[in-house]
């Protein structure tokens, strides 16, 4: 059934569909339509869930670790400063290996005050454990936070879907909003391998020394690896009753082109249009838009990319001192692979600036008309500014 | 249903998650200091002549365990019944609880277990050991004598013990008045020794001659024959008809030949002979002036007594003391010469001097003597110091070869005459004597100096049989030693007493009878100091769980495996039942 | 109360808590009171340590290891997820020290009783950060020596009033207790058990290593905190109804301070300055309870 919806009403819906078990959060523009939906749900029953309007983002996390440690299906939502808050117990949540499921929009970094579109406070906490997707629009936010709970419960590592701020979370679009009985087909509850227990009194957590702490962390990462094909796993078994599948990877026009377009979230949706345009004028261009962050789709990324000449990585993110991040990534995926395309870094639309198709536009001709890399990254349509403290 | 089934392997979880417990961390090799279990010695027993285990004798009656409690003190003294009435419990005087509040009442206590022992008609469960081929002749039926029958029946030896009169108990029968001791009492405690094996035979005075014949017989003697014989004044006018001795009046009375005194009695003295004269005069329906030639603090009767006979109308004049006796028609004139302090020995007691020829004369109608007493003959006195001549604590063994050892004991030993002390010089002359006949005199001193309770001098028979007491150390508790944060304010019950006007009617006994609930309130009150009385603190407190309740007497024991040394079970053991000390590696 | 119907064990030997550790003594009672279903938050603390590193528990309840500041959060999240999973017999209570609940640990706390959460939140009060080498926290008392105020910087600030705090959040149930006093510990612990909604206990636990004394003083130094008034016995129910549960003999908190290291340093006037101010919180914790206040 189809039904016009925001970006983060889809995430509301699908953590209904997934019948969510404890909720916990507090409210961040722009996540807060999303916790808003569900609290209706939970006031009028709609969804029986145990919902906490706890009084941080950190404690919202850190009451999810505690329920779900309890062995239930639990899930929070926030944006930005939040998820900066929450920066310890996301190492706290994946390394006790807990299926929690978080929808994170994407929200520039304070200060000053910015409560636009960016994708540097997820990308910050890239190292924490947790499972990466970013969404391009409302219908694979849906489907990808109803797929979180099963990548999420499987792997024992919790999921961050991320989703555009305003473009995205504030933006309509038709949806199509799959009936319970088959999501629960797709979703049965969460088996959890250990929870609390009164019968089998266990200590979780506790003092690890240098002994075990390593095969601790080496276990995630075995975990991250077979996320990997098991994403992919999840995927065909959506698709055989959903009819929609995403990859962990989407490549356009990759195989003959010369210069591919590299983006995740809704610059994606831009960048087709270009694409499209450019393909029309005969250009060889392709497109390859990131989900899957973390696990990064190492392999997958330098196959798809082995015949191209260029890579044109379009970030809304920035690690500073160094260059945008996905291109970072790119780069090391690509360096030890012989013969590898020459990577092009952009940093395009923090802080919620329109990334045009005239913008994407300049990014292929820049990438097109130089025959090395200028710089780690370029930022594109940078102002003047009027005024600066010192300036003479 | 693909959902339904695993998609594809996953890795086993590697998480932090428990699987043991923390009972494989020997935590007790931390440990540089050891708890243990290490009984003590209570202030109270060691301060009783006899040793009474009194801090086990409060906790069996706080637990309602009387006939325990009662065979804990027949372990060490014969006469709970006797001394639970008579004696002037010195044990109180050194109780730990004085620094808190009030004494235990111990006195009380004894005497409530002796009744209730009556009353129910209890049989005492102490065993005999092995009888042994060695007799031994007790010459004296009185407390001591009886104590030492007493004690070597225990031991496995017979006795025949000798009396002149023609019953048993000595002073306790013919010296103390009824109203502290009634006949009864008496005759049930002996008779309990004639039960447990003590041969007594009345009536049968003995001579020089007979111990010249013993050897015969006998293997040892021991000389419990008291003083009966009183002192003199050695003044004018003594031997006037209306002068008597207290002790006879005493023993007049107990035979029933005195039905009634009229007029008014002076008692010379000051020692409780004197008291229990006086107090029986009064009894008798007299006016009664006593007359002490020190100060009434100085009196070496028992203080309790004093007050009481003050409460009776006694009139005392201190600092006088009589030069002459007068006869005036049918009364007694006595001139009393006025004394005064001139110093005071080291223990506080006045030494007097005239004060020049103050003298004063007072009218009576009796007069009785009683400024002390010696033994009856001769052949009682102590030997000198010589070869052969051991002198314990509480009598003196002389020993023969070819000849029957032979003890002297009760009064004729003792610095301070009183029952208990009686019962404890029986009590280590029975030692002593089962030290000779077994190893010969060398080990004698030895022995009975481990068998001291504390410091001494007072001895455990339970001690010397090695009973469980062996193992409690013999150092005392003192005050400083508990942590009284375990106990709360509470006043000492009160002995009830016949009320003054009922006392002065009859000989009827002063002190009453207290019940069960009040007996185990007070003894709920003793800090059972140095013994453990299973109050659990240990186990309660101690961070380790390594304090293990078991069926072992203790009813716990430390888990040395994972005992840290803490400490804190000594220190919050109320009673000091407990010791740190250094590990040795 | 009967202690002998507390006789089964929720603790193992073995556990690495320091000789005469207060806490562990505290948890042995608070143990005994609440049985085996119960679910037990442990935001990090001394107790991180002594319950034992991976793979041990010397509890034998479920117990989980949090993040410092979270005591209050997780236990909220461990709650709901018992409810949901239909399971109201299991008690949930989170275990932290002075540090995760006076300071790190506050705001989870107080959300967590704003929103009457259906637990019970222990601190086991040390009155510093032990776990990490004796530094101050706002429990350590005016008067302390702490690694982080050495010297003649000692502390010269007043110990937060946790309950008090909690009080004026109208909370369930509040309580102080302590070690000393294990009677009225369980009983508090018990009569905690019994009500619905949040509820906090507040018991001090001493510590020999940190505060410079031998270690079988542990108990008779946490007495004497409740017999000079330094740290007096109550609870207060909903909030309003307050009750002294030990009436102080009117002990004066000299010997208190001259027995532990950490305030060798205090003279005659500082202890005649800390004997007015503790005064003068019991005259206001009388007030609060109804009674007079004594006129000193």
């Amino acid at each position: 059934m189809k039904q016009v919806l925001e970006g983060s009403h889809a995430v509301a819906e699908a953590v209904r569909l997934a019948r969510t078990q404890v909720i916990s959060a507090y409210p961040i523009t722009p996540q807060t339509h999303i916790v808003e939906r569900l609290s209706e749900y939970c006031a009028d029953s709609t969804l029986a869930a145990r919902f906490l309007r706890v009084e941080s983002e950190h404690s919202a996390l850190a009451a999810l670790i505690g329920a779900a440690t309890c062995g239930v299906r639990t899930f929070t939502a926030t944006s930005s400063q939040g998820l900066a808050l929450m920066h310890e117990l996301l190492h706290w949540a994946s390394a006790a290996r807990l299926p929690i499921v978080m929808a994170n929009v994407n929200r520039a970094m304070a200060p000053g005050w910015n409560i636009w579109a960016d994708q540097t406070d997820s990308l910050a906490q890239r190292d924490t454990g947790w499972i990466q997707l970013y969404c391009e629009h409302s219908q694979e936010v849906l489907d990808t936070t109803i797929q979180a709970f099963r990548l999420a419960e499987w792997l024992n590592l919790p999921v961050m879907v991320n989703l555009d701020a305003f473009f995205l979370s504030h933006t309509y679009e038709p949806v199509d909003l799959p009936k319970q009985n088959v999501v629960d087909r797709f979703l049965p509850p969460y088996q959890p391998r250990f929870q609390l227990d009164t019968e089998y009194p266990c200590a979780f957590n506790q003092l690890a020394p240098p002994n075990i702490y390593m095969e601790m962390r080496h276990n995630i990462q075995t975990a991250m690896d077979e996320g990997l094909a098991f994403f992919d796993q999840v995927e065909d078994e959506f698709e055989d009753i959903f009819g929609r599948r995403y990859g962990s990877l989407e490549a356009v026009h990759c195989k003959d082109a010369e210069v591919i377009l590299i983006t995740s979230g809704t610059v994606t949706s831009t960048s087709r249009q270009v694409l499209t345009k450019l393909r029309k004028k005969g250009e060889k261009v392709g497109l390859l838009k990131i989900k899957l962050f973390r696990p990064f789709p190492l392999k997958a990324i330098r196959e798809l990319t082995a015949s191209a000449k260029k890579v044109a990585v379009v970030d809304r993110n920035f690690s500073f001192g160094a260059s945008g991040i996905f291109a970072q990534e790119i780069r090391a995926a690509l360096c030890n692979h012989p013969g590898h395309p020459l990577v092009y870094g952009y940093v395009a639309g923090l802080g919620g600036r329109d990334v045009t198709t005239a913008v994407v536009e300049e990014i292929y001709r820049l990438t097109k008309g130089n025959d090395m890399p200028q710089q780690e990254s370029i930022w594109v349509g940078l102002h003047e500014v009027d005024h600066a403290i010192g300036q003479s | 249903m693909a959902s339904q089934q695993p998609l594809t392997t996953r890795s086993p979880l590697i998480i932090p998650c428990s699987y043991l417990t923390t009972e494989g961390n020997k935590t007790g090799s931390w440990r540089f200091l050891r708890p243990q279990y290490e009984e003590k010695t209570s202030p109270c027993s060691s301060a009783c002549p006899s040793g009474e285990d009194i801090a086990r004798i409060q906790m069996l009656t706080a637990q309602g365990s009387f006939k325990e409690a009662w065979e804990t003190i027949l372990m060490e003294n014969p006469f709970p019944g006797v001394c639970g009435r008579v004696c002037y419990h010195p044990c109180e005087l050194q109780c730990n609880r004085r620094e808190f509040d009030e004494t235990i009442a111990i006195h009380t206590i004894e005497r409530f277990l002796a009744d209730t022992a009556s009353r129910y008609e209890l049989k005492f469960g102490l065993d005999k050991l092995p009888e042994k081929k060695q007799k031994v002749a007790v010459i004296g039926s009185g407390p001591s004598g009886l104590a030492a029958a007493y004690f070597l029946a225990l031991l496995g030896y017979q006795s025949d013990v000798f009396e002149a009169l023609p019953e048993p108990g000595g002073v306790l029968r013919w010296g103390i008045p009824h109203y502290r001791l009634p006949p009864n009492i008496l005759n049930e405690e002996v008779s309990r020794l004639q039960d447990f094996g003590v041969r007594i035979h009345c009536s049968k005075p003995v001579s020089r001659k007979f111990l010249k014949e013993a050897k015969n017989n006998y293997d040892a003697i021991f000389l419990g024959c008291g003083h009966s014989q009183s002192l003199p004044l050695s003044i004018p006018g003594e031997d006037l008809p209306g002068v008597k001795n207290g002790l006879d009046f005493l023993k007049k009375i107990r035979r029933g030949d005195i039905p009634a005194l009229r007029g008014t009695v002076a008692v010379i003295g000051g020692g409780n002979t004197a008291i229990d004269a006086a107090r029986s005069a009064v009894r008798l329906g007299s006016k009664v002036i006593l007359v002490y030639r020190r100060r009434q603090q100085d009196m070496p009767a028992f203080a309790e007594e004093v007050e009481m006979a003050l409460e009776e109308g006694i009139e005392i004049r201190e600092l006088e003391t009589p030069v002459e006796i007068e006869s005036q028609k049918k009364d007694l004139v006595v001139t009393l010469q006025k004394m005064r302090v001139a110093q005071e020995d080291p223990q506080g007691r006045a030494r007097i001097k005239p004060e020049g020829k103050k003298r004063k004369k007072i009218r009576v109608q009796h007069l009785l003597i009683a400024v002390g007493s010696s033994a009856a003959e001769d052949w009682y006195d102590l030997p000198g110091k010589k070869r052969g001549v051991i002198k314990l604590n509480n009598c003196v063994l002389v020993h023969r070869s070819r000849e029957p050892a032979l003890v002297y004991g009760g009064d004729l030993t003792a610095s301070i005459k009183s029952v208990v002390h009686a019962v404890a010089s029986g009590k280590e002359a029975a030692m002593a004597l089962d030290v000779l006949f077994r190893e010969g005199p060398g080990t004698i001193e030895s022995t009975l100096k481990a068998c001291l309770v504390g410091i001494g001098p007072s001895l455990s028979m339970e001690i010397y049989l090695g009973g469980p007491r062996v193992k409690r150390s013999h150092s005392i508790v003192s005050y400083d030693n508990l942590n009284t944060d375990y106990f709360r304010f509470a006043p000492a019950i009160s002995q009830p007493r016949l009320l003054r006007e009922e006392r002065l009617q009859s000989f009827a006994e002063i002190n009453l009878k207290i019940g069960a609930s009040l007996a185990i309130r007070e003894s709920e009150r003793c800090f059972n100091c140095g013994i453990c009385n299973q109050c659990d603190n240990c186990q309660l407190f101690c961070p380790e769980i390594a304090v293990i309740r078991d069926q072992n007497p203790q009813g716990r024991h430390i888990n040395y495996e994972y005992c840290k040394g803490c400490g804190l079970c000594v220190v919050e053991c109320p009673r000091n039942a407990m010791a740190l000390e250094e590990e040795r590696s | 109360m009967q202690l002998d119907n507390l006789e089964r064990e929720y603790m193992c030997p073995g556990h690495v808590g320091c000789p005469g550790c207060g806490a562990a003594i505290a948890m042995r009672f608070v143990l005994k009171a609440l049985g085996e279903k119960t679910i037990m938050i442990i935001p990090a603390c001394c107790w991180s340590i002594i319950a034992g590193p991976y793979p041990q528990s010397t509890l034998k309840i479920p117990v989980l290891h949090t993040a410092f500041e979270t005591g209050g959060a997780v236990a909220s999240g461990v709650r709901a997820a018992e409810d949901i999973k239909g399971d109201s017999e299991t008690t949930v209570v989170t275990w932290a020290g002075d540090g995760g609940t006076f300071d790190i640990g506050f705001q989870a706390l107080s959300g967590a009783v704003e929103r009457n959460e259906n637990f019970i939140y222990f601190c086991y009060d040390n009155e510093a950060y032990m776990n990490t080498g004796v530094q101050r926290s706002s429990s350590t008392p005016y008067g302390a020596w702490t690694t982080t105020t050495p010297g003649q910087q000692w502390k010269r600030l007043r110990k937060k009033n946790i309950v008090e705090a909690l009080v004026a959040h109208r909370i369930a149930y509040a309580a102080t207790a302590s070690i000393a006093f294990p009677e009225d510990l369980i009983r508090k612990v018990t009569k905690a058990k019994s009500i619905t909604g949040a509820r906090f206990i507040h018991i001090f636990s001493s510590c020999p290593t940190g505060w410079g004394m031998p270690s079988e003083m542990s108990i008779k130094i946490a007495r004497m905190a409740v017999q000079t008034n330094i740290f007096p016995l109550y609870e207060v129910e909903e909030g309003i109804r307050y009750t002294i549960n030990f009436t102080p003999k009117g002990y004066l908190v000299n010997e208190y301070f001259r027995l532990q290291g950490r305030f060798k340093h205090l003279n005659e006037k500082d202890l005649a300055h800390i004997q007015e101010m503790v005064d003068e919180d019991w005259n206001l914790l009388l007030r609060k309870a109804g009674s007079r206040p004594e006129i000193s």
